[in-house]
């Protein structure tokens, strides 16, 4: 069963289309890669599917249309979107921006014993969880913004360039909780990178976008072994 | 000294009043932006409520909590229907929006209940006690009290529980929180209803010591601003401060410096001088981060 499909789908900003008919799926507890250049409408397509921007087509999560659901309705019925830029509250504490991401949550004992693994993926977000989120380094943000998208206990995670700006032992610690996350958990992981070779190791299919549509798609592995959809289309 | 006393309380007791209805603008501001000039027609209105009450033969402390919660609702119900539609208009769409609203209850008010000015109730006697050698009354300290309350209960929602952390949210980064499914409309909603009871409440401690009439919010919603603009227009804590620091400074320079008339110069002063000199307030945050 397919969590998440989304089918043919149009989508831009005022009169500029920047999605131009994008089909792509994840199924349960896999990991897709999003890839392509800047511009080819990754960030966008995950706006989409939490009901950021308008479109055409269909986007369904598990089954049911999200047509005309608003983001909060999105969010709820369990995706956790961690946006380019991270989208961490600055004006509070680490610890509410930890607690907002589980207050939706009924289940204490469950939710108690996460936050437990989330400091132990993270101990700096113990130390530092009543200080505001502003004093917070970029990599400690995007440990954050991950923690926090843990703790909403999602069916899936969207994530927009988790390796943006960080320095390279920070991605390699954070790309290994993303996974331990997916296999522990079974959540569906929708990836967008920039940094392609990384992407294309954590996960099972790959999608590459141009200009808006799909333009190569396959197993990562099968992408990471063709030289020429690596020289034309991820530049590594 | 003991006079100087007297009138440091009596400062704090309107510091209070302003508090009240600087909190309610700092609530509003943060929820959208932008200061709402109906605040103290709003105040004013929930006021005649809570007289209309009273003066049907209902106890006053059962008409301040109800008006209250008459109040909440009213705020609720003005955001859906008249702030929500031009929510993503431009700031002065929104600035003529709350001018308008502020004539229209304005209007209401002289409408519904007339301009002759009602002597409005209070339940502490103006009889006067020595404290610290200085005599103060049961009024001003009821006032101080009530004040008091209210904040601080108002502090502990916006700090201490899931609600107030998501009002906070939903006011500082709509769209972050609602990637995390707090409903934000809503809770700008509930914003404008909180406001709405406390500058009620604030309403209803000074009606008894100017009157009440539709007009007597307008001296009052200028110390506020000054208050709220002191404390820095985000910070509900500045909100507070700055109130007690308006009242003390307004109270003492009518009795020491500029007599009664010129009161309402020096709220202006202090507006002026804070934005020439510590833009940001007190507690404001510069609006300068790092990115």
């Amino acid at each position: 069963m397919e969590l998440l499909e989304i089918e043919e789908v149009r989508a831009g900003y005022g009169p500029t289309q920047v999605l131009h008919g994008v089909s792509l799926a994840v199924a349960e507890g896999e990991i897709v890669s999003l890839l392509g250049a800047n511009g080819a409408g990754k960030t966008t397509t995950l706006r989409a599917i939490c009901g950021g921007v308008r479109w055409d087509g269909a986007i369904r999560l598990s089954g049911r249309s999200l047509r005309r659901m608003s983001t909060e309705d999105i969010v709820r019925s369990g995706v956790a979107h961690v946006p380019e830029g991270r989208g961490i509250l600055t004006d509070l504490t680490v610890a509410e921006n930890l607690r907002l991401g589980e207050h939706l949550r009924r289940d204490r004992s469950q939710v108690r014993k996460d936050y437990d693994r989330v400091f132990e993926y993270f101990p700096i977000l113990r130390e530092r969880r009543s200080l505001s989120a502003s004093t917070l380094s970029g990599g400690e943000q995007q440990m954050l913004a991950v923690a926090r998208a843990l703790l909403m206990r999602p069916r899936l995670m969207l994530l927009d360039e988790p390796s943006l700006g960080l320095a390279p032992l920070v991605v390699k610690s954070i790309f290994d909780i993303i996974r331990d996350i997916n296999h522990t958990d079974r959540v569906g992981v929708l990836l967008v990178e920039q940094n392609a070779r990384l992407a294309l190791e954590l996960s099972t299919h790959a999608y590459v976008l141009e200009v808006g549509r799909v333009a190569v798609t396959g197993l990562s592995a099968d992408l990471k072994g063709d030289d020429s959809v690596r020289r034309s289309y991820l530049g590594y | 000294m003991q006079e100087f006393l007297q009138q440091v309380v009596s400062g704090i007791a309107s510091g209070g009043i302003f508090a009240s209805l600087a909190l309610a603008l700092v609530l509003i501001y943060n929820a959208m932006g932008l200061v709402n000039f109906a605040q103290g027609e709003m105040a004013m209105f929930a006021t005649f409520v809570a007289f209309t009450l009273i003066d049907r033969g209902m106890s006053y402390w059962i008409a301040l909590p109800l008006t209250l919660v008459i109040a909440f609702a009213g705020g609720v119900l003005i955001q859906r229907a008249v702030i929500r539609p031009v929510e993503r208009a431009p700031v002065l769409t929104l600035v003529i929006v709350t001018l308008g609203l502020a004539t229209l209850i304005n209007g209401l008010a002289g409408f519904l209940f007339g301009y002759v000015p009602r002597s409005f109730p209070s339940p502490f006697s103006v009889h006067t006690v020595s404290v610290l050698g200085a005599l103060v009354s049961y009024r001003d300290l009821g006032v101080i009290a009530v004040s008091a309350i209210v904040l601080v209960l108002i502090y502990l929602l916006l700090q201490r529980t899931t609600l107030g952390l998501t009002m906070r949210a939903a006011a500082h980064n709509p769209d972050a929180s609602r990637l995390l499914g707090v409903r934000v409309s809503w809770m700008l909603a509930l914003g404008w209803g909180l406001a709405s009871a406390v500058g009620a409440l604030s309403g209803i401690m000074v009606a008894p010591i100017l009157l009440l009439e539709p007009n007597m919010m307008q001296t009052i919603i200028i110390y506020a601003f000054a208050a709220a603009v002191l404390g820095g227009i985000e910070s509900p804590l500045g909100a507070v401060v700055g109130g007690l620091i308006v009242g003390i400074t307004v109270n003492l320079a009518g009795a020491y410096l500029v007599g009664g008339d010129l009161q309402l110069a020096i709220a202006f002063l202090i507006i002026v001088a804070v934005l020439v000199v510590k833009p940001n307030g007190l507690f404001g945050r510069p609006s300068v981060r790092r990115v």
